[in-house]
């Protein structure tokens, strides 16, 4: 609890100090115009996060935990980190959906390295934002020079991840609802 | 983007009427997790959205003609990819930025840089919704696992860069 309050303040207080920049170095109006931008977002992401928040807690409902460790566990090996990539690649929407379901593999027996590599695979060559953005905007050269570029990338991180002496469950995750209220 | 939406509330209400098929009690259940996951999620969201905006008013002109041009090499790819990770907001701002840089003069390895180290380091997404899902601990063990990805991908580009004449927009 107390964790989740100093996180809300440091967040708080580094969007404060932001809005204190822009008001000294570039006016109220470009605070104004930065508030109505982020009012925009709102309403364009919340049907996202409240579609990915019910999407990751329905299938922890459906999935057994450790249904996945065969696939993406610990001793998932170099196939593990291809699958997580490739599931990555494959996830649609945006960051509020896919966050969410991070949780969903973790308590299905991913471990930390899959799951490091999920998250790079889809957000750095996630297809959807590569069709409908990347492509149309920069052009085919541009975006296959970068996704050639990037396609290695996730499993790499996934390695580090493996190697790094950090460990992380998903009780470590704000976003997990402990299955009861005992907590050992 | 509402082809995204669509697309994740088909497949979430799909998985909330097989939590149904189960059982009553098990489809309560996840619609109860879901609105308190919302209800612990939200705050750190509405205070961190409004960064990604202000951030935006804060970039001068022109310092990517100047900084990050193709003979920058590799402390132009090392600029780029820190300046991605501070670049706010989602695909519908960063791409057409990075479209102005390459039309301004940019070169296309420090851009690949860029939007690798956008994608990877993101530090706004990984404060306005990373954090509030999954935590800081997971946070610390991502970003020592990619930091050097960017450059990395930067680097790669430079090197592949001849066999993309059409990458450089000019």
């Amino acid at each position: 609890m107390l964790r989740r309050n100093a996180t809300f303040l440091v967040i708080s207080a580094l969007t404060l100090a932001a809005a204190v920049a822009v008001w000294v170095l570039r006016g109220m109006g470009a605070v104004q115009h930065a508030l109505a931008a982020t009012w925009d977002l709102i309403l364009t992401v919340l049907p996202s996060i409240l579609g990915g928040l019910l999407l990751s807690a329905a299938l922890r409902q459906l999935v057994p935990p450790g249904a996945l460790a065969r696939w993406m566990g610990a001793e998932s090996g170099l196939r593990g980190l291809l699958v997580a990539t490739a599931a990555g690649m494959v996830m649609p929407g945006g960051p509020v959906a896919a966050f969410p379901v991070v949780l969903v593999l973790a308590q299905a027996g991913a471990d930390r390295g899959a799951l490091i590599a999920f998250v790079l695979a889809w957000s750095l060559n996630g297809f959807q934002r590569i069709v409908v953005w990347e492509l149309p905007i920069l052009g085919p050269d541009f975006a296959l020079l970068r996704l050639i570029c990037g396609l290695p990338l996730p499993i790499l991180a996934g390695l580090f991840a493996r190697w790094l002496p950090i460990r992380w469950t998903p009780a470590d995750a704000p976003g997990m609802q402990p299955r009861h209220e005992t907590k050992p | 983007m509402t082809f995204g939406v669509i697309g994740i509330w088909i497949v979430a209400l799909g998985a909330l009427a097989l939590c149904l098929r189960r059982s009553p009690v098990v489809a309560r259940r996840a619609v109860v997790d879901a609105g308190s996951a919302l209800w612990r999620v939200l705050p750190v969201m509405l205070m961190a959205l409004p960064m990604a905006a202000l951030i935006a008013e804060l970039i001068p002109a022109g310092w990517a003609e100047a900084w990050l041009g193709p003979d920058s090499g590799v402390v132009g790819v090392v600029l780029a990819s820190l300046a991605g990770g501070l670049l706010p907001g989602g695909p519908f701002v960063a791409f057409p930025l990075v479209l102005g840089f390459l039309k301004a003069g940019a070169g296309p390895a420090q851009m690949v840089a860029l939007i690798s180290g956008w994608a990877i380091l993101g530090l706004h997404r990984t404060l306005a919704w990373e954090l509030p899902i999954l935590g800081g601990r997971f946070i610390v063990l991502r970003l020592l696992a990619s930091f050097t990805l960017p450059v990395l991908a930067g680097l790669s580009a430079e090197l592949l860069l001849p066999l993309f004449p059409g990458a450089t927009l000019r």
